[in-house]
């Protein structure tokens, strides 16, 4: 009983992070994207994906990582979670990956803090490692730190304008 | 094939709760008529007819708790119907809320009131009347146990036949495969009924025979053949045979012999004497009832389905406005193209197609508002008599037609406002008669089109809001401070109710005014991109008014550009549109504000404020808009023109925000944001610049933007 996780890969920097194929819907070029007001930070915007809209998450951003130019080869994969199309901005995706369950890892206790708090585990590809994704954390949860962080990056904006009082 | 039944059994009980619902709607009704005329036969037979009719269709879904009830108001009732009572109104509203309550349960499958309370009542209305009635009852019961078809019924054939009718003995065998034996007999019941009325049912629908077998007696004006298909219900109807009756009554019970008999008898109604002389006229009243069903011939579709027709006809607008533009591009390339006539006539044909499409598609979703202005009455009544108050409600404009989604979004705010104005506007008796006033209040409540909205209207003629407590209250609540209380004018002061937090529970009985929730029917409201208004008059009394869109699916809208961003907001929110260079605007107290004729216009600026003088002389547009009767202008950098928009719902987990109220696609594939117009007032209202020189702006910019903007800010002042 030695099964197999199939993951699509997609790079993020030097790193190759994966989600589960059965939550991919497809991979798409970038198109312009919408900005919205008052939306968290590292939602990028939403798209028109074929006549759906679709809200689009920078993972660099998410990750709380360096902001980069967009470029060509980027990427945006829209997943499915509970009936809901998001889409992801990565570096660039390519690869279908087969891990045998027995060579994922769980996620160390590091991870489980902060922005990483959506990994849920780490898998071992061809000398490589490949961080796997948890969509439901990934997408739904916004955890103490990521408030936190926010409020801390919003407070003098508010002082100077005020106009983000409610 | 089980998995078919259970879901008709699903579909079935659906429909009960539906039914069962607008039933305890027409007891409190009748319950109502009771009450003005007490002693009323008529009423009190309507009303036995309603509790019948629930018991009946309770037991056939298997509730038998709620049937139980229902029979045992049903043959108290009937032992009342010679004397009159006058606590029978006050069982009936305590019948209609405890089977409410029931059925809710039974929704919830959460546990079951108890109908102690009902019992009760029901056992003293039998104490009242004598014992010797009761036997009565019985005897009548008994004898007409045996009748194959009761007097009553065959009086009904004679009525239908007589008013050129036809009478069908119809004989259906329920499949044997069918899981719900007494849920099939139900539809079956449900299908004919539409068609026509039925007259009996044998086995009666109470009694624990065998269900396998079904026959019914119907009064319908259509064809055997249409009858017949009528009875068809694969999977659950095996074989249906409809045989014609006609003529006389002795015919009629010959055909009758031929029936199978009963293995326990029949039990019939429990119908006591006197109502025999006046069937015949309970039969047309019933007839009434029916005609309507029988005449309009009504669907009950799911709305989802609907939806997506909806969403649908919002694609096709969509391709409409690809098409225009695409269009308009072949014209700058090939002004000179003969097909362009004949191109442009298809496609003002085709929208002309499309536009009645969509409102033919919109009509499906309107429901009249009288569905929801029905249940007031009862509630009036209610909370008058537990405040001590005489209240008369009118209602009018019931026809008014409202999208369902609207109707059923504004049901609680409206039942807030309406017992608000009981509970508060209206001053109790005594107060009333002080003050030269008819002791008894009057509410009305009111449904109109206006234009493109839909207008509903709670007036009261009671106390009216004391604008000196509203302030005195804000002031205490700390929701102004004293300075802007005093700024603000009359109509503002008011619309103080509104605030969040403005009154709690403990403080409605000090303040005259209102304040309970207001802020609630404010927030519903703005999400349903309609507007709430208060008219009042101190000692005359205070008009809500709620202003809603015709429907959420599709608006025209006015498109322009901020920081370079397309956004869209209403057209019918738009006032007009002026012009001015950024030197004519003033600061006033941290606000910027635009001198447009005789008027002072607040601005509010959507995105960053121009810092260098170089701008200074630049043009910008003002889109002046109107919010809950407050004039605004927004300044926005370039319009882009007017289109029809189809609302698309944001991804409201990841994108929540309440200054977009949606998004729309262009033809040409772009996302526009839809402005949600009373956010954006309200949080321009709400903001309060600390500092001298930094004017409230930026409500659009995003969080990147803000942290590229907000150094600059933050060094400009002094």
């Amino acid at each position: 009983m030695n099964r197999e996780l199939h993951i699509v890969g997609f790079q993020l920097g030097h790193e190759t992070y994966g989600v589960p194929i059965t939550s991919l819907h497809e991979i798409v070029r970038v198109p312009e994207i919408t900005a919205v007001p008052d939306a968290p930070d590292y939602i990028e915007g939403v798209i028109n994906l074929r006549g759906k809209i679709v809200s689009v998450i920078d993972l660099r951003k998410r990750f709380g990582q360096k902001k980069v130019a967009r470029a060509r080869r980027h990427r945006i994969l829209v997943v499915e979670h509970k009936g809901r199309l998001s889409g992801l901005i990565v570096d660039s995706a390519s690869e279908v990956l087969k891990i045998p369950e027995g060579d994922v890892e769980p996620a160390p206790q590091v991870f489980r803090e902060g922005r990483l708090n959506c990994v849920t585990g780490l898998g071992k590809y061809k000398g490589r490692l490949i961080v796997l994704l948890d969509m439901a954390k990934l997408l739904e949860y916004s955890g103490p730190n990521q408030a936190l962080a926010d409020v801390e990056e919003r407070q003098p904006a508010t002082n100077a304008r005020g106009a983000a009082a409610k | 094939m089980t998995q078919f039944s259970d879901e008709r059994g699903a579909e079935l009980r659906e429909l009960f709760f539906e039914t069962a619902q607008e039933l305890l709607q027409s007891l409190n009704e009748e319950a109502l008529k009771l009450e003005k005329h007490p002693g009323d036969a008529e009423i009190v037979r309507s009303i036995r007819r309603t509790v019948h009719t629930l018991k009946g269709d309770a037991a056939a879904c298997g509730y038998r708790e709620l049937s139980e009830s229902a029979h045992e108001l049903e043959d108290a009732l009937a032992v009342e119907t010679a004397s009159s009572h006058t606590g029978l109104a006050e069982v009936a509203f305590t019948a209609a809320d405890i089977f409410g309550s029931m059925l809710n349960a039974y929704r919830r499958r959460a546990k079951l009131p108890s109908a102690e309370p009902l019992r009760k009542m029901i056992q003293q209305l039998g104490k009242a009347s004598s014992s010797e009635k009761g036997g009565k009852k019985k005897a009548a019961k008994t004898s007409a146990a045996k009748a194959e078809w009761t007097e009553y019924e065959k009086l009904e054939i004679q009525n239908a036949l007589k008013q050129g009718k036809r009478v069908y003995h119809i004989k259906a065998e329920i499949d044997p495969r069918c899981a719900m034996p007494i849920a099939a007999r139900q539809l079956l019941l449900n299908a004919v009924g539409a068609v026509g009325q039925v007259v009996a049912v044998r086995p009666e629908t109470d009694s624990p025979a065998n269900t396998d077998r079904l026959e019914l007696l119907l009064a319908s004006p259509l064809s055997m053949e249409k009858v017949t298909a009528k009875c068809r219900i694969p999977t659950v109807i095996a074989r249906a045979g409809v045989e014609p009756i006609k003529g006389k009554v002795s015919k009629k019970s010959a055909a009758s012999e031929n029936k199978p008999k009963e293995p326990n008898g029949i039990s019939s109604e429990p119908i006591p004497k006197n109502t025999f002389t006046s069937a015949a006229e309970e039969y047309e009243s019933r007839e009434n009832l029916h005609l309507g069903a029988v005449a309009e011939n009504i669907l009950r579709v799911d709305a989802e389905r609907i939806d997506n027709v909806l969403n649908l006809v919002g694609e096709l607008i969509i391709g409409k406005s690809m098409l225009q533009q695409a269009f308009q591009e072949l014209t700058k390339h090939s002004p000179k193209e003969s097909m362009r006539g004949r191109v442009a006539d298809a496609m003002a044909f085709q929208s002309r197609v499309l536009n009645d499409l969509q409102r033919s598609v919109m009509k499906i979703r309107m429901v009249p508002v009288e569905q929801l202005f029905r249940r007031f009455p009862r509630m009036v009544r209610d909370v008058a008599k537990q405040g001590g108050k005489e209240v008369d409600l009118i209602i009018s404009g019931q026809d008014t037609d409202l999208d369902k989604s609207l109707l059923d979004a504004i049901a609680e705010p409206l039942t807030h406002l309406v017992r608000n104005a009981v509970g508060h506007g209206i001053e109790n008796a005594a107060e009333r008669a002080r003050l030269g006033k008819p002791t008894r209040g009057t509410i009305r409540l009111d449904a109109y089109h206006q234009g493109n909205q839909v207008i509903v209207e709670i007036k009261d003629d009671g106390s009216g809001i004391d604008s000196q407590k509203v302030k005195s209250k804000a002031l205490e609540k700390k929701i102004v401070s004293v300075d802007e209380a005093e700024r603000l004018s009359e109509a503002n002061i008011i619309a103080l109710v509104f605030r969040p937090g403005f009154s709690t529970a403990d403080e409605i009985t000090e303040l005259a005014g209102r304040g309970v929730g207001l802020d609630v029917v404010q927030s519903v409201l703005h999400r349903l991109k309609g507007t709430v208004e208060i008219e009042t008059h101190p000692g005359q009394g205070t008009t809500f008014r709620l202003k809603l869109p015709l429907t959420l699916a599709i608006i025209k809208a006015l498109l322009f550009r901020v920081e370079g961003r397309l956004y869209a907001i209403p057209l019918n929110a738009v006032a007009e549109i002026a012009r001015a260079k950024e030197s004519d605007l003033h600061q006033v107290d941290n606000y910027e504000v635009l001198q447009l004729r005789n008027q002072v216009l607040p601005l509010v600026r959507l995105g960053r404020p121009s810092a260098q003088p170089a701008q200074a002389a630049g043009k910008i547009f003002v889109l002046v808009i109107t919010v809950s009767e407050s004039k605004l202008g927004l300044i926005v950098e370039a319009l882009e023109g007017e289109e029809e928009l189809v609302i698309k719902a944001l991804d409201d987990q990841t994108v929540s925000t309440d200054l977009v109220s949606g998004a729309s696609i262009l033809g040409d594939g772009r996302v526009v944001l839809i402005l949600n117009l009373p956010a954006i007032v309200e949080r321009y209202a709400n903001s309060r610049p600390g500092q001298i020189g930094a004017v409230a702006s930026g409500i659009l910019l995003s969080h990147a933007d803000r942290s590229q903007t907000h150094r600059p800010v933050v060094e400009a002042q002094p």
